[in-house]
Parts: structure tokens; C-alpha cells; sequence
């Protein structure tokens, strides 16, 4: 297997990476750089619990997305959510709205969300129902999951207003 | 719904204690654990249903440089995995099913592991498999087992009361078929198992587990541990839906590798293979019979099912028990008889589904119900509400149901869903059924002892931890349990720090099934947090010159009731109690076991309100909303509440509209989460939670379960209601794929010409 040097930005961090060819993005994050809060589910890209963010804050599925192809890329784990030790504003919702429970699939719900909500910061039903169906999670059926996505906006806007006082 | 005034911390809606850990991928689960050494584990498996092995030859994969151990039957001799041991780890010389476990490969990495299963040559005479129950069932078929004829695993009866005088008396017998099919559980989290077996007297295993201590009653024995010496560690268990009750062949294989090897071991079972590993529910063919006088008591109810148990059927007739029982826990039944034959087929050993066979059965039970009622030209509500039991009623089987709120809940989902101003009154294709439900909590009868126990430490700031073993696959019992501790020692829920998931360090816990968490464990907690509290009180009593059964311990203070001015802090009285010349440490300890003969405490019931529209184009079914009343006993958790009925809501639409395995040759044509469906998002209905609290004598604060009472209940009523919008027509088989309904719609159609 031909090994290639690549650069991946993560969560900021910069890392120079020895990758195989068939190395996934997976992979890489899970196993090189050992960052195991994206998931390993089904690996065929059908049940997208290993979803992350590309620079454009678009949700990747990991899993079926060669390492290689993302030389010079940037992306964002869940790791990468929480700034100042403080956690976002969606991971908070998620907690708050008891949109978590079994939290296998709730890295990769919340990367999903994150990219519904960096795409649309007030998202209606249909929005979050199309950004949403990639990952499947039998605990919540997505029912609370949707509460704390709509939920995600005014925390963000408490925040602002608290910090502009 | 705000908390009752006796209680400050029950009621109130407590986010999950764990949430930040697991919405910022901090949570640890099997899949993430990296050991020193660790090597991957693969198995192959059979690509036949029947087979005898003729010859097994693994020299070349062992010389394939990176593989460490290559393991067969041989190196497993006499060790039966499975429920109650029936099933060999390997394959010996007969392959019973396809994706039966042959050999098994620990290699330094993933990609040689694979290569080194391409390079095991197995010779195989091919055997006439037998893949269908009716088929099983038929004069001169294969045999499974050679000491099963005719492929009958069991056959059993049980009946209780007069079920044949009430049927030979009653005015009106209805009688109907249903089948199910092959489903599998659908966690979340893929099956997934490491162990370090690298010293001969202790074996750790990471997975995920609905029970660590039936892991350590399995592996034990089979490896020659006592139950001590065998560590199972769950902290995080990414869904479990019934589907991880027990020990599967590749825990075993996991441990047998990593002791060859003397190196920690993971086998983690991706795509396809998780469809094989999986035990969830087999093709069940239900007759069910319902007794019924024409002032519309229901008086008995008659049960005849074959059951597919696959390969190795285990306890799937004890679950067909549960199946045909639970018809009296809702109804005063003169007699209810259940005979569940199980059949052996050459496929996947069966198991349970999320709600058990209950989810099925009930769908067959609620549709009979809603046509009971037409023909009797009463509406569903009413007929259902005249034959609900009330508390105090005495069940056939020695059970009394000390609470009950069953017509409760039929009156408000009658009120919130709109009954009255819809049933009878949709157009075409658009339907509204009732279903009725309940659940016993308890396992007791599977062992001698249904124990759970746990301990309360208080260290000398004030904050308690407490360690329980009972595990929390998503449904929220750590959270649960520390709200009960902060309950009776006055405190906050988070001032609790929970330590779970790991046998070493917990107490005992029979485990988070058969609905036994809130009610077994809380119980427990409840008795270990008391006894914390009566340390703490006899230094404090002293301290505010009462007596000590008058203190109150609320708010972070503890006080002589009617006295709450007069209070000392609680961290302050741990803190004293230690740094006294007595130098107590505070540190409660309490079990729960059930009191009770029986397999159960009791029970929660529900009713639920389904409304449906069918597209008559493609036969799809649209679940618009759900109305959900649940008799809870008393709601601990409202939040945590919400979400297991959002959760089973979604969980019974699915397995009654969506799960089924297809298969062709027994070869699984659909195992993927791509292609095995389950409802998306925008598939999902409208649903409105109203809890019934009926403060049950046994629960801890009067709770009960909410764990699978909503799912069996939720089969129910949208089964009644697929059943009106079809105009008073049954769908015989679930899943009710579009297919299925659309060839009632045209039967509807014809029958509507003619």
C-alpha cells in the first residue's frame, strides 16, 4: 500500500500525516490522530454517526470519504465545538432539551446540526428534516433533537446580548 | 408539571448528568478503547445454512506474516455460548446456519486479518437446509438438530382460569392469523467486543451490555473463572432496544483469541456481519382467538403461535409466553390459554425485538379489538374501556396489580387526540385506532433472586457518589438513579456522581431489562441513599436536639420538620460526622428484591391514540401524530420520560411499518442501515406526552417502568388505526410494508366494484 505525506487541519491543529491509499478520513481521525469522538458505525456511509464539518461548516461522512482527497483541507470534530472551555450553543441545546440519550450517534447528529444550523441559523422544519436524515438514532427518533436545533438560535442570541452588556 | 410538594428533586426536568460528556465526544465506548498490543479480531463464517465440515485447513493463514493466532473449533472444545449454554462457539463438524462462526483470526492489523480469512481453505458438504418455518413444520423435512423431530425446539401450554368453558359460552369468537418477520434491534452502537485475557485468573471485556452480570455467569464457567474473575466494563452502551441481553459467540472468540495470543483483542462486527450477529425477532405465526358476549366483555383469550427460534431458539418460548400473557394484564379475562411451539430453522438464532413478541401480538390483539367493536357497533374507547382492569384486580396467574390507571389513560387520549370528532367521520384512507397496553417490571423467575444493590459514598465535601450496576443504554437510569440518592438526602441531582459500568467496581445488578431499572434498582439507590441518611442523622439529631426520625433533608439542609429555620448544611453535618473523635465516614448501603413470588412488583399501563393516512397510489402508510398516555406511577424525570416515548414511538413505527430482513436462500438480502429501513426524520409523526401518576405501592417514590410499556402499546394503536383507514380491513403480516397494504387496497377496491 503506497503511503502519501499529507497535511489535515483538525480542530485548528495542523497535523503532517503519513496516509495509506485506502485510508479513510475515519481513519485518520480515529486511529492516526486518536481523536475517538467520531464514531465507527457502518462504514458504508449509511448510519452517519461519523460525520464531521469541512471548512465550509458542510457535514462529510467520514467514513466512505478518502483521507488523501482532504491534503490541505480543514475540518471540524466534535471536539473542535467547544471554544474558551465553554461548550457551543448546540451542544448545550442537546443537553438542555434532552436531545441525547444512548450519545452514540450524538456526535454525529450534532456535526449534522452544526452544519443545518452554519447554513441556516433559523432552520425550519423541512431544513432540519433534510439535514437530519442522514443519521439514524433509534433513542430520540429525532423528536427532541429538532426542539434543541430550533432552541440553538436563541441560545446564540442570549449569548450575544449577555456579551453586549 | 410541577413537582409534588413532599418531593424537591423527583418531577422536576433533570438533563442527563452525562450529557456534556457525551455531546462533546468525551464519552467512552467499547469501539474507543485503545489498549497497548491490542490486535483485531475477525471471523469467518459459513456461506452455508447446512453444511458438515469436512476439513479445515489454516496453515496458510497462519504463516501469513502478521497474524498471531487462527483459532477453530478445535481450540474451543465442549465451550457452549448462547442463552441457557445451548449453542457451541464454533462450528464443530456442523454448520447449522449461514454466518455460523468456523475460525477466528488475531492479526496486527485489520486489513491482514482479512487477508488471512481469505486464506483458510474449508472443504464443506453441503447439506438441504431448511430456511422457512412452514417448511421446517412439513412431514420429512431436514433436521436442524438430529435429536429435535419434526424441528420442534418446545411446545408448551399454559392456561390459566376457564378458557374453554369461556370459549364454548361465549356469544361471539373472533379468530385471526398474524406473522411477523426477521428484524434485528438496530442500536446505534455495531456489536463490539475487546478483551485483555492476558493473565490466566482475570478476564476483561469492554462491550456494550443490557447486563454485566449474566456476562460474567456466561464467561465464567466457560473459562474456568469464578464470576469475580471476570470484569465486564459498559460504561457507555450505545442502545440496546432488547437486542443485548446476553452473551454472543464473538465475546467468546474475543477471549480465546486474546488469551493465545496473551495480547488484548478487539473484534468489532461492521456492515453485513452485524446483521448475523444480531438475535432480534424471527417469523412468528400468531392464530389468536378472542371470546366475546354481545354486551362486549371480552372473556378469554386463546394464544397459538410457532415461533421461529433459528438455529438455537434459547428462551424465544418464554418471550411467546409473555406474549400471550400480557392480554391479562389489561383485561379481566375469564381464561387465557397460550400454546407457542418453537421451530428450529437453519438461520440466525432468534431472540427479542425492542418490546419484546408483546409488539406484534398486540398489533394482532388491538386490530381484532377495533373489529369487536364495529361489529358489536361500539366504538373502540368505549368497548376497551368497559373491559380495562382497575387497581386491585387480581390477574390469572397470581398477579395483583396494585396500581392502575388504564381507563385514566383511555379517557385523556380519548380528550387530547380528538376522538370524538374524528373516528367514523376521516375520509377514505385516513384512519384513527386506540390501543391499550402494559408491562411488568421485574425479572424475577429467570434467576432465583431479581437483586440489584448499591452503595452511597459521601465524601467530607458534601458530594456523593454512587455506584450502581445497573447499566444505561440511553435511557437515562444513571440520571434516574441520581435524582432518587439527591431526593432522600436533600440535595441536588447534580451534587450525585454516578459510578456505573464496571463490574469490579459496583455492586450487584441482574441488569437493565425486563424493565426492572426504575423500579428494582431505584429501590435500591432509594435503600442506600436511606441508609446514608440515617448516618447522617444521628449526628444532626443531636445537633438540633430532635429526633431523628423527625429530620427533614431538603435544599441542602437538614432540619427538624416544622422547624426549617433552625437548620444545619448538609456538607457540614458529613463533614463533622468524619471529623469527630468517632471519625465516621459516611457510607450507605442498600438491595431491593422483590418481596414478591411472582415474576414482578408491577406494572405501568398506557393507552395511545394513532392517526393514519394510507396513500392508496403506493400503499404507503404516514403516521400523522400519536397521542401517548402512560401511567408511569410517578414520573421522576419528565424529560427522560418524553424522550422513551418519543424514542418508542419511533422504535414501534418501525418495527410495525418498516424492519424487515429479506432474505433469499437464507443469504440476507438487505443488511445495511441504507437499505434496512427505519423511519427518517420527516417521516416521523406529531406526538403529545400526558402522564398518568398513580403512585404505586412497590416503586421507589411510587414510580414504575416507562421502558417498554409505550413501544407494545404504540404497535397497537397504529395497527387499529391502519386497520380503520382500511375501512375495517386487517394487514395479516408486519412489517406492513406498502406492498402489503396495497394489496388490501386493492382488495378493497374489488370487493367495492363487485
Amino acid at each position: 500500500m503506497a503511503k502519501h505525506m499529507m497535511t489535515l487541519t483538525v480542530n485548528g491543529d495542523v497535523y503532517e500525516l503519513m496516509v495509506s491509499d485506502n485510508q479513510t478520513l475515519l481513519d485518520v481521525i480515529r486511529d492516526t490522530i486518536r481523536l475517538k469522538g467520531t464514531k465507527r458505525g457502518c462504514t458504508t456511509g449509511a448510519c452517519g454517526v461519523c460525520c464531521v464539518n469541512n471548512a465550509k461548516g458542510e457535514a462529510v461522512l467520514s467514513c466512505i470519504t478518502h483521507a488523501l482527497e482532504w491534503d490541505g483541507e480543514s475540518i471540524t470534530t466534535i471536539e473542535g465545538l467547544e471554544a474558551n472551555g465553554e461548550l457551543d450553543a448546540i451542544q448545550k441545546a442537546f443537553i438542555e432539551f434532552g436531545a441525547v440519550q444512548c450519545g452514540f450517534c450524538t456526535p454525529g447528529v450534532i456535526m449534522s446540526a452544526k452544519a443545518i444550523v452554519n447554513k441556516y441559523p433559523e432552520p425550519t422544519e423541512e431544513q432540519m428534516n433534510a439535514g437530519l436524515a442522514g443519521v439514524l438514532c433509534r433513542c430520540t427518533g429525532h423528536v427532541k433533537v429538532k426542539e434543541a436545533v430550533r432552541q440553538d438560535h436563541e441560545l446564540r442570541e442570549a449569548a450575544r446580548h449577555a456579551a453586549a452588556k | 408539571m410541577p413537582p409534588p410538594n413532599d418531593l424537591s428533586v423527583i418531577g422536576r426536568r433533570q438533563p442527563r448528568l452525562d450529557g456534556a460528556e457525551k455531546c462533546s465526544g468525551r464519552s467512552v465506548f467499547a469501539d474507543d478503547v485503545d489498549l497497548p498490543g491490542m490486535l483485531c479480531g475477525k471471523i469467518l463464517r459459513s456461506p452455508h445454512a447446512h453444511a458438515r465440515i469436512l476439513k479445515i485447513d489454516t496453515s496458510k493463514a497462519e504463516a501469513l506474516p502478521g497474524v498471531k493466532a487462527v483459532i477453530t473449533a478445535a481450540h474451543a472444545k465442549g465451550m457452549m455460548g448462547g442463552r441457557r449454554g445451548a449453542e457451541p462457539v464454533f462450528a464443530d463438524d456442523l454448520v447449522t446456519y449461514k454466518g455460523r462462526e468456523i475460525a477466528a483470526i488475531a492479526a496486527l492489523d485489520e486489513r491482514t486479518a482479512e487477508k488471512a480469512l481469505q486464506l483458510i481453505e474449508v472443504e464443506y458438504e453441503e447439506l438441504p437446509p431448511v430456511l422457512i418455518m412452514r417448511h421446517a413444520l412439513q412431514a420429512g423435512a431436514p433436521l436442524v438438530q438430529a435429536d429435535k423431530p419434526g424441528n420442534i425446539w418446545s411446545d408448551n401450554i399454559d392456561s390459566y382460569g376457564e378458557p374453554e368453558q369461556a370459549f364454548d359460552t361465549a356469544d361471539l369468537v373472533f379468530e385471526e392469523k398474524f406473522s411477523t418477520s426477521v428484524t434485528h434491534n438496530l442500536f446505534a452502537e455495531f456489536h463490539v467486543a475487546v478483551v485483555d485475557f492476558t493473565l490466566p485468573n482475570k478476564l476483561t471485556l469492554w462491550t456494550p451490555t443490557q447486563t454485566g452480570l449474566l456476562m460474567q455467569h456466561a464467561l465464567g464457567p466457560a473459562f474456568g473463572l469464578s464470576v469475580s474473575q471476570v470484569q465486564i466494563i459498559h460504561l457507555n452502551t450505545g442502545g440496546a432496544f432488547s437486542g443485548r441481553g446476553g452473551v454472543r459467540p464473538h465475546h467468546y472468540i474475543a477471549a480465546l483469541l486474546s488469551r493465545k495470543t496473551q495480547r488484548p483483542v478487539k473484534i468489532f462486527a461492521a456492515g453485513d456481519e452485524e446483521f448475523l450477529v444480531c438475535r432480534a425477532l424471527g417469523e412468528n405465526d400468531y392464530r389468536m382467538r378472542i371470546a366475546v358476549n354481545k354486551d362486549g366483555t371480552i372473556k378469554a383469550v386463546d394464544m397459538d403461535a410457532h415461533m421461529d427460534g433459528g438455529a438455537f431458539p434459547s428462551e424465544v418460548g418464554y418471550f411467546g409466553w409473555m406474549a400471550g400473557l400480557c392480554n391479562s394484564w389489561v383485561f379481566p379475562l375469564q381464561g387465557n390459554r397460550l400454546r407457542r411451539r418453537v421451530v428450529m430453522t437453519n438461520t440466525r438464532p432468534h431472540f427479542l425485538p425492542h418490546g419484546g413478541m408483546m409488539l406484534t401480538s398486540n398489533a394482532a390483539i388491538m386490530q381484532l379489538c377495533t373489529k369487536i367493536a364495529r361489529s358489536l357497533g361500539r366504538d373502540p374507547i368505549d368497548f376497551l374501556r368497559q373491559n380495562a382492569i382497575e387497581a386491585g384486580h387480581h390477574g390469572l396467574s397470581g398477579e395483583v396489580f396494585a396500581s392502575c390507571g388504564l381507563k385514566e389513560c383511555l379517557d385523556i387520549v380519548r380528550r387530547e387526540s380528538g376522538w370524538d370528532q374524528k373516528y367514523g367521520k376521516l375520509p377514505d384512507y385516513h384512519g384513527i385506532g386506540v390501543g391499550i397496553g402494559a408491562m411488568a417490571s421485574g425479572a424475577k423467575g429467570a434467576f432465583k433472586h431479581d437483586t440489584s444493590a448499591a452503595l452511597v459514598k459521601i465524601g467530607e465535601d458534601g458530594i456523593v457518589t454512587l455506584y450502581t450496576g445497573i447499566p444505561d443504554m440511553g435511557q437515562g437510569t444513571h440520571t434516574t438513579m441520581a435524582m432518587i440518592t439527591a431526593e432522600v438526602l436533600g440535595i441536588r441531582a447534580d451534587q450525585v456522581r454516578v459510578v456505573a459500568g464496571d463490574t469490579d467496581l459496583t455492586p450487584i445488578d441482574v441488569g437493565a431489562f425486563a424493565q426492572r431499572g426504575t423500579v428494582q434498582t431505584g429501590n435500591a439507590v432509594k435503600n442506600a441513599a436511606l441508609d446514608a441518611r440515617g448516618q447522617l442523622a444521628r449526628n444532626a439529631a443531636a445537633q438540633l436536639g430532635a429526633d431523628e426520625d423527625q429530620l427533614v433533608f431538603r435544599g441542602g439542609k437538614i432540619y427538624a420538620a416544622g422547624n426549617p429555620d433552625k437548620c444545619l448544611d448538609f456538607a457540614r453535618v458529613v463533614y463533622g460526622t468524619l471529623h469527630s473523635g468517632e471519625g465516621r465516614f459516611t457510607m450507605g448501603r442498600g438491595f431491593y428484591n422483590s418481596p414478591l413470588k411472582i415474576k414482578t412488583t408491577s406494572w405501568s399501563f398506557g393507552a395511545q391514540v394513532a392517526e393514519v393516512r394510507i396513500d392508496p397510489e403506493t400503499g404507503v402508510v404516514s403516521v400523522l401524530r400519536v397521542t401517548v398516555a402512560h401511567d408511569v406511577g410517578r414520573v421522576i424525570n419528565p424529560l427522560a420520560c418524553e424522550g422513551q416515548i418519543d424514542g418508542q414511538v419511533f422504535s414501534a413505527m418501525s418495527q410495525l411499518l418498516y424492519e424487515e430482513v429479506l432474505s433469499d436462500e437464507g443469504m440476507y438480502l438487505n443488511p445495511s442501515r441504507l437499505e434496512y429501513k427505519m423511519p427518517r426524520t420527516y417521516e416521523m409523526p406529531e406526538i403529545s406526552h400526558h402522564f398518568v401518576e398513580t403512585v404505586d405501592p412497590y416503586g421507589p417514590f411510587g414510580a414504575k417502568e416507562i421502558g417498554e410499556g409505550i413501544v407494545v402499546t404504540t404497535g397497537g394503536a397504529i395497527a387499529a388505526a391502519v386497520f380503520d383507514a382500511l375501512g375495517g380491513q386487517y394487514i395479516h403480516k408486519v412489517p406492513m410494508s406498502p406492498w402489503r397494504i396495497l394489496r388490501a387496497v386493492r382488495a378493497r377496491e374489488r370487493s367495492a366494484v363487485a
